[in-house]
C-alpha cells in the first residue's frame, strides 16, 4: 500500500510539503522569539514594505511578515488537525454504530446524519463560535461540530461492505460481542479510509478556520492565517495596496488545503482499487 | 464556498446523498408514490427540527441586542427598557419559545431588531439578488465544471487532464474572502496594464435608463462575485463528472458502440455523458440549496445586497430575529433542493425505475 | 483526437450568456419595480425634479453604516441620524466655524427668570417640500407626541424627558421644564410635518417613513428614492431658506467592506469615503485627484476600570478585581501606560495623546492636565505606587496583593475595533513590565455588552463620541445611570458613583451662562481623571477623502480644522460646490495614473501565479508511460 502511495507523485509532492510545512512550523520557537512577535517589542514599523531586513515586509505591528506567516502555522495546523479529529471521531462513531448495529438505531443515527448535512454549516458554526467563549478551543469544536456528518456517511458504507463479509460472520457465530466484532475486524478495516476522508477533512476545516476569522469569530489575540489577515483588513492593507501583507497568509492557505486534498486523493486510489485503476 | 462541503466529492463519496435512490433499488419495484410521500414527509420532519433548532441555537448566542444597538447613541435607562420590552426580551426563554412557535407556525418569521420590519419581508428584498447571483455562479460553474470534466475523463492521465483537475483544486483550496478581495484589486481597480474593468461592489449603478444599459450594468456588477463563487466552486462539477464518466469509460456498451464503429466523438456524446450525467444533475440541486448560505462571504466582500450580507449584518447586532429567519431560509433552501433532487432521481434514472 | 469544433464552443458560450441574461431579467424587473413606486406620489410640486433625477451634478458617499429606520422617531443608528439632519431642520444648529448654537427653525429664543420656560420663535415663510408652511405648530406636535407616546420616544426620548409642557402661542413655541436644562439649544430632535404624520400616529412604532418618495421635509435635502443595502438618494432641495445646496443630487451607496469603499474612490465611483484607516488614508493621500483631511476626532478612546461594579442602591454585583478599587493601582496602570507609543503606532501618528473626558476639538470644555499631574509614561512611579498600595513583587517579578492573590487583570475588547487587538497587546506587556498579570478576550458587540452589564471584566476599552453639547457624555457617569437592577441593561458606562461628580453635574444642567457652565464641565472632566476611572488613552483622528475632480469646495466643522463627516449640521454637504470642470473622462485618467503604487501588487501576483503554475507544472511532470500503463 505504501508502495502504491509512492506512485502517486501529486499526493509525494503534497506529503513532502506537509512534512516540511509541519516540521518548520514545530521549529519556529527554535528561530523566533517571543520578542518577535511581541506588539510592542516588534522589530520594524507597522506595515513595512519588503526589504533587506524583512524578506515580505512587516505586518500591521510591525513584525516580520515572514515570522508572522511561519507562527502562524502553528495555529493553523492546530485548528486544522483538531477539528478534523473531532470531526473524523464523531463521524467514526456515528458511521459505525449505524453500520454495525443497523435496525432503528441505525435508520435514526442517519435520519441526524442526513439532518446535519442539510443544515447550512457556515451559518451554524458561526452560531456556534458566537456562542462559546472566544479562543482557538472555540473555533476547534465550532469546526469539528458541523463538519463530521460526510465521514459518518462514508465510514458507514464501508462498515457494511465489511459486515457482509463471511469472516464477520464466523466471529459472530464463534460468540464475538459487538464490542469484539467492531473493535478487532470492523475498525481496522474502516481505518485507513477514515485517514483519507480525515486528510480532505483538515483542508476544509484550515479555509473554515481563516473564514471564520473574516467573520470576525476567531480569536484576534493569537497568531493564525486566518487572524493575520483579518487584521490585515482591519488595518485597510488591501486598498493600501500592501500586498505583503495579504499574499504569503493567503498562499500559505492555498498551498497547505491543496497538499492536504492531493494526499487525501491520493490516499483514496491507493485505498479504492476501482479508482487506481481509473486514474 | 470552501466551508459548506468539507470534503471534496469523490467516487467515494460522490454522488453525494442520492442514497435514497440506492434504497429504492435494493428494495426492487419501488412505487414512486409512496417513495414521494416518504421523501417529503422526511424533509417535513426535518423543517420541524430546524425551526426548533433555529431557535435555541440564536436565543443561547449571548448578546444583548439592545446595549449592542443602541452603543454610543445618547439614551435613557426608560428607552432601554422599552426597547427590551418591544423585543420581548424580557421574558423568561419558554415564554420566548412559546412566542415564537407561534409566530413561525403562522408564518410570521417576526420582527428585526435593527431594521425594525418584519423578517420575512426583509427575506423577501434580499433574495432575489442572492438568487440571481447564486443561480448564475451555479449555472456557469455547472456547465464549466461538467465539460471540462467530461474531457478530463474521456482523456485523463493526459496533459489537458492534469492542468485542469490541477487548476479546479487549487482554485477550490483558495478563502473565498480572500480571492475575491484580489479580485477587487486587480479586476475592479486595475493593476499595471489591467484596466478597471469591473465596480468594486453592489448589484446595479444609480441613474441607468433604458432596458439594454440596465442588463449591461447588472452584467458588469455581476461579473467579480459570480467569477469568484464559480472559482471556488467549480472543481466540485468537474471531479464528480470525471469520476462518474471515468467509471462509465471501461464499460461493455461503450466497447459495444465503438465496435460498431462509431466515431469516438458520438460514443462520447450519446453513450457515456447522458448515463454520467445522472450524478452531476443531483449534484447540482443539492448544491443550489447550499450555495445560498455559501454566497455570505462573496456577497459582504462585493457589497451585494442579498440575503448573505444580511447575515453578516445581523451577526454584528446579533439581530436575533433575523438571523433565527435567515437560518430557517436557508436550511429550508436547502431541504427543498434536497428534496427536488430525491424526487427527480427516480425520473431521470431507468435503472432506478425499473429495476 | 476529437476536438470541438468552433461553432460548438460559441454555442455554449452563447448558453452561458443567455442563462446570465435570463437570471438578470428578474432582477432587472425588481430594481424597476422599486423605480416605479417614485411617481406614487404625483401631487407633490417635487416631482418634476425628481423627474429629471439624472440631471445635474451628483455627489456620492460611500457608507457602511445601516439603516435601522427612516422614521425620525425610531433611528437609533449614526447614518440615519445624519440622513435626518439633511432632510429636516431641528430647533437650532451648530455653528460651523466653532459649534455654538446659531438659528435654524428657530430664529430666536428667550428663557423666564425662573429658567423653566423657553420661549422659541418659530422661521416665517419656511414651506414644506409638499407646499404647506412650516409652523409652531409641526414643533410643537412633533414634541408632544415624543412626550405622550412610548414608541414615538424609541429615538430621541431623553431629549423630551425633562419637558412638562409644550405649548404653541401664535409662531413661537413654548416649553416648560420640571427642572432647569441648559441644553435647551441642543435638541437634536427632527421636527416632521404634522400633516404628514398624523396619519401615521397609529403605527408609530412600526412605520418606517419608506413607502412613499419623495419623503416631505423642510431641510436642504429631500429623500427621494432608499433601496435596502443598495442606494440612498435625496434631491437638493431648490426652496430651502439657507440656500440652495450646490450639488443637485446626493448619493449614499452602501458597502459592507471598508477596503471596497476605498477602492471604489479610486476609481471614482463614489466621491468620499469617511472613517479611513491609517493605512488606507496613507495609501490615498498624494493621488491625484484625491484630496485627504486629518481632523481631530469628536471621539474619545478610553480605558475603563471596573470600580466594582454596584446598582443604584448599592448593591454590589461581578468580579471586578478588588485591587481596582484602590485609587493607587488605578493611577499606577495609567502610568504603566505609554499613550504616545499607541497614538504612534496604532493610530499611526494620526490622533493626540488622551487627557480630558471631553476632545480637545471642543475647545470650550476640553481640559487638559498639567504637566505635573498627567498620567505620562513613567513605569518607576507605577512600580512606587503598586509597592505603596501593597502589592509586593514576587521573585518572578509579578506582583500579589495583601489577601495573596496574585495581581491579575482581564482586558476587554471588541472584535469590531481592530485599536482593542492591538492596544490589548501594547497593555498587557506594560502591564508585565510593572508586575501585573493581564489576559485578554476580544470579543463581539454583544458580548461585550453582555459582559459589561455583567460587571464580570476588570479592564475595558471604551469610546464614545461627544457632541458639541457635551451634557450626554456626562451623564452617562452619574450614580443614577448604574442599573436598577444586578445584571439589567443600563444607559450608564462603568457603574460610577462619585458624589462630587454628581453635585458638579446638577450645576452645570442649571447652568445657563455658557463660561460658568464651562468652568464646571472641565471641574468634572478633572475629578474623572484623578479618579482615574475612565482614562482617554487617545483622540483619533477622523481620516476622510474625496474626489477633488468632483468636489470643489465644501466646509470643515469647526473650522479650520474639522471633519466633513459627523458633522452637527448639514454643512458640508449643503455647502459642496461641484469642481470646475470635471468631466466623467478625468476619471479614466485618475484610474491611469496611479498604477505605479499597485507595482508591488503586480509583483507579488506574478509571484503567486508562479507558485500556482509550478504546483500545476509538478502534477504535469508525472511520466506519461506510467499513466499509459495504468489506464491499460
Amino acid at each position: 500500500m505504501i508502495a502504491d502511495f509512492r506512485r502517486m507523485r501529486a499526493g509525494m509532492a503534497g506529503l513532502a510539503f506537509l512534512v516540511l510545512t509541519a516540521l518548520v512550523a514545530l521549529t519556529a520557537p527554535l528561530f523566533i522569539s517571543p520578542h518577535d512577535l511581541s506588539a510592542v517589542f516588534a522589530p520594524g514599523m507597522p506595515r513595512q514594505a519588503p526589504s533587506g531586513d524583512f524578506l515580505l515586509g512587516t505586518d500591521g505591528y510591525g513584525r516580520s511578515m515572514v515570522d508572522v506567516t511561519i507562527w502562524g502555522a502553528r495555529i493553523s495546523l492546530t485548528v486544522g488537525l483538531l477539528a478534523t479529529l473531532l470531526a473524523v471521531g464523531i463521524g467514526a462513531l456515528v458511521g459505525v454504530t449505524a453500520g454495525h448495529f443497523g435496525g432503528w438505531p441505525g435508520t435514526v443515527l442517519m435520519r441526524v446524519t442526513d439532518w446535519f448535512l442539510v443544515l447550512p454549516v457556515l451559518v451554524l458554526a458561526t452560531a456556534l463560535a458566537s456562542v462559546l467563549k472566544p479562543g482557538v478551543g472555540t473555533v476547534v469544536v465550532a469546526i469539528g461540530v458541523t463538519s463530521w456528518p460526510t465521514t459518518a456517511r462514508v465510514v458507514r458504507a464501508q462498515t457494511l461492505s465489511v459486515e457482509a463479509r463471511p469472516y464477520i460472520e464466523r466471529a459472530k457465530a464463534l460468540g464475538g460481542g459487538h464490542w469484539h466484532v467492531m473493535r478487532r475486524h470492523i475498525l481496522p478495516n474502516v481505518m485507513p479510509l477514515m485517514l483519507a476522508q480525515a486528510t480532505l477533512t483538515v483542508s476544509g476545516a484550515i479555509l473554515a478556520e481563516a473564514t471564520l476569522a473574516f467573520l470576525g469569530l476567531g480569536d484576534p489575540t493569537k497568531v493564525s492565517w486566518g487572524t493575520t489577515l483579518q487584521l490585515a483588513r482591519q488595518v485597510g492593507a488591501v486598498s493600501a495596496n500592501d500586498w505583503w501583507i495579504l499574499l504569503p497568509p493567503g498562499a500559505a492557505i492555498v498551498a497547505v488545503a491543496l497538499a492536504f486534498t492531493l494526499v487525501g486523493r491520493a490516499l483514496e486510489q491507493v485505498l479504492n482499487p476501482r479508482l487506481q485503476e481509473q486514474m | 464556498m470552501s466551508i459548506t462541503v468539507s470534503a471534496l466529492p469523490d467516487a467515494a463519496a460522490a454522488p453525494p446523498p442520492p442514497d435514497g435512490a440506492a434504497a429504492v433499488r435494493r428494495r426492487g419495484p419501488a412505487i414512486p408514490l409512496r417513495y414521494a410521500a416518504g421523501r417529503v414527509g422526511g424533509a417535513a420532519v426535518s423543517m420541524l427540527a430546524v425551526v426548533f433548532t433555529g431557535f435555541f441555537l440564536f436565543r443561547i448566542v449571548p448578546g444583548d441586542p439592545v446595549r449592542a444597538m443602541t452603543r454610543g447613541r445618547p439614551v435613557d435607562a426608560d428607552q432601554l427598557a422599552a426597547l427590551r420590552h418591544q423585543f420581548g426580551i424580557d421574558k423568561p426563554l419558554v415564554a420566548q419559545f412559546a412566542d415564537y412557535a407561534a409566530r413561525v407556525a403562522r408564518g410570521d418569521l417576526g420582527t428585526s431588531y435593527q431594521y425594525k420590519s418584519s423578517v420575512s419581508g426583509l427575506i423577501g428584498s434580499h433574495v432575489w439578488p442572492t438568487v440571481y447571483l447564486v443561480g448564475t455562479a451555479t449555472l456557469i460553474a455547472a456547465l464549466l465544471g461538467l465539460r471540462i470534466g467530461v474531457r478530463s475523463a474521456w482523456r485523463h492521465g493526459s496533459r489537458s487532464d492534469r492542468v485542469n483537475t490541477g487548476v479546479a483544486l487549487v482554485l477550490w483550496s483558495m478563502p473565498t474572502f480572500w480571492l475575491g478581495l484580489i479580485l477587487i484589486v486587480v479586476f475592479a481597480v486595475g493593476v499595471g496594464p489591467i484596466p478597471g474593468m469591473f465596480p468594486t461592489g453592489g448589484m446595479s449603478g444609480a441613474n441607468v435608463h433604458g432596458l439594454f444599459p440596465t442588463i449591461w450594468d447588472h452584467l458588469r456588477h455581476l461579473a467579480l462575485p459570480c467569477l469568484t463563487l464559480v472559482a471556488v466552486v467549480y472543481a466540485q462539477y468537474l471531479l464528480t463528472m470525471r469520476a462518474t464518466l471515468l467509471e462509465e469509460v471501461g464499460a461493455d456498451y461503450l466497447t459495444t458502440a465503438r465496435a460498431k464503429g462509431l466515431r469516438d466523438d458520438d460514443v462520447r456524446r450519446k453513450h457515456a455523458v447522458p448515463n454520467a450525467m445522472l450524478p452531476a444533475v443531483t449534484l447540482v440541486f443539492l448544491n443550489l440549496g447550499t450555495a445560498v448560505s455559501g454566497s455570505i462571504l462573496a456577497e459582504t466582500i462585493f457589497s451585494w445586497p442579498g440575503l448573505g450580507s444580511l447575515f453578516y449584518e445581523a451577526l454584528t447586532v446579533p439581530d436575533l430575529p433575523l438571523l433565527e429567519g435567515l437560518f430557517i431560509f436557508f436550511s429550508a433552501a436547502v431541504i427543498v433542493m434536497n428534496l427536488l433532487a430525491e424526487l427527480l432521481y427516480p425520473i431521470l434514472d431507468p435503472r432506478v425505475r425499473t429495476t | 483526437m476529437p476536438t470541438p469544433t468552433p461553432r460548438r464552443r460559441a454555442f455554449a458560450l452563447a448558453a452561458v450568456l443567455a442563462g446570465a441574461a435570463a437570471l438578470s431579467a428578474p432582477a432587472a424587473a425588481a430594481a424597476g419595480r422599486a423605480d416605479a413606486a417614485r411617481p406614487a406620489a404625483v401631487q407633490s410640486p417635487h416631482v418634476q425634479q425628481a423627474a429629471s433625477a439624472s440631471d445635474g451634478k451628483t455627489l456620492t458617499v460611500a457608507t457602511n453604516g445601516s439603516i435601522d429606520s427612516l422614521s425620525p422617531f425610531l433611528a437609533q443608528r449614526a447614518l440615519p441620524t445624519a440622513v435626518h439632519r439633511l432632510m429636516y431642520d431641528f430647533l437650532t444648529n451648530y455653528d460651523t466655524k466653532d459649534d455654538h448654537a446659531i438659528d435654524a427653525l428657530a430664529t430666536k429664543w428667550t428663557t423666564s427668570p425662573d429658567k423653566l420656560t423657553w420661549t422659541f420663535t418659530i422661521r416665517d415663510g419656511m414651506k414644506w417640500s409638499d407646499g404647506q408652511p412650516v409652523t409652531a405648530d409641526d414643533v410643537a406636535w412633533t414634541y408632544n407626541l415624543m412626550m405622550t407616546n412610548d414608541d414615538a420616544a424609541t429615538a430621541n426620548g431623553n431629549f423630551v424627558a425633562n419637558f412638562s409642557k409644550v405649548a404653541v402661542d401664535g409662531n413661537n413655541v413654548v416649553i416648560t421644564l420640571k427642572q432647569a436644562q441648559s441644553t435647551m439649544l441642543a435638541l437634536d430632535i427632527p421636527v416632521v410635518p404634522k400633516h404628514v404624520w398624523d396619519s401615521h400616529v397609529q403605527d408609530i412604532g412600526k412605520f418606517n417613513n419608506d413607502t412613499q418618495f419623495p419623503v416631505v421635509s423642510d431641510g436642504p435635502f429631500i429623500l427621494t428614492g432608499y433601496q435596502k443595502d443598495q442606494y440612498l438618494t435625496l434631491d437638493a432641495n431648490p426652496n430651502y431658506w439657507r440656500g440652495k445646496p450646490g450639488f443637485d443630487h446626493l448619493v449614499f451607496k452602501f458597502y459592507k467592506d471598508a477596503d471596497a469603499e476605498v477602492e471604489a474612490l479610486k476609481k471614482g465611483e463614489v466621491d468620499f469615503v469617511y472613517g479611513l484607516t491609517p493605512a488606507q488614508y496613507d495609501s490615498l493621500k498624494g493621488q491625484s485627484d484625491i484630496a485627504t483631511n486629518k481632523a481631530p476626532g469628536k471621539r474619545f478612546y478610553a480605558l475603563a476600570i471596573n470600580p466594582g461594579a454596584t446598582t443604584k442602591d448599592g448593591q454590589a454585583f461581578g468580579d471586578g478585581n478588588p485591587a481596582l478599587q484602590n485609587q493607587q493601582v488605578r493611577q499606577a496602570i495609567m502610568y504603566a501606560i505609554d499613550t504616545k507609543t499607541l497614538v504612534a503606532k496604532t493610530l499611526g501618528g494620526y490622533g493626540t495623546v488622551g487627557g480630558g473626558y471631553i476632545p480637545p476639538i471642543f475647545g470650550t470644555y476640553h481640559w487638559d492636565p498639567d504637566a505635573s499631574s498627567a498620567y505620562s509614561y513613567n513605569p518607576d512611579k507605577a512600580n512606587q505606587l503598586l509597592d505603596a498600595a501593597g502589592y509586593k513583587k514576587g521573585s518572578d517579578g509579578m506582583r500579589t496583593g495583601p489577601d495573596g492573590k496574585a495581581l491579575t487583570l482581564r482586558i476587554l475588547g471588541e472584535t469590531n475595533r481592530p485599536d482593542d487587538t492591538q492596544n490589548a497587546a501594547y497593555l498587557t506587556e506594560w502591564l508585565k513590565a510593572v508586575g501585573i498579570g493581564a489576559t485578554t478576550s476580544i470579543v463581539d458587540q454583544g458580548k461585550l455588552g453582555d459582559t459589561e452589564t455583567a460587571g464580570t471584566f476588570d479592564l475595558a476599552f471604551d469610546s464614545w463620541t461627544v457632541n458639541p453639547d457635551p451634557d450626554y457624555v456626562l451623564s452617562i457617569q452619574l450614580c443614577d445611570e448604574r442599573p436598577k437592577a444586578a445584571g439589567k441593561s443600563f444607559a450608564g458606562d462603568d457603574f460610577i458613583c462619585d458624589k462630587d461628580y454628581d453635585a458638579l453635574y446638577q450645576k452645570q444642567i442649571t447652568e445657563y451662562d455658557p463660561a460658568a457652565r464651562a468652568d464646571d464641565v472641565k471641574q468634572m472632566e478633572q475629578k474623572l481623571y484623578s479618579d482615574a476611572y475612565i482614562n482617554v488613552l487617545y483622540y483619533a483622528n477622523a481620516l476622510e477623502a474625496y474626489r477633488s475632480d468632483v468636489i470643489g469646495s465644501w466646509d470643515k466643522q469647526p473650522q479650520p480644522e474639522g471633519a466633513y463627516w459627523g458633522q452637527d449640521g448639514y454643512w458640508a454637504f449643503w455647502s459642496a460646490k461641484p469642481a470646475g470642470a470635471a468631466t466623467p473622462g478625468s476619471t479614466a485618467a485618475a484610474a491611469s495614473s496611479k498604477s505605479d503604487s499597485n507595482t508591488g501588487l503586480v509583483v507579488g501576483i506574478v509571484v503567486a501565479a508562479v507558485v500556482v503554475l509550478g504546483g500545476g507544472a509538478f502534477l504535469l511532470r508525472r511520466r506519461r508511460t506510467a499513466t499509459a500503463e495504468e489506464r491499460e
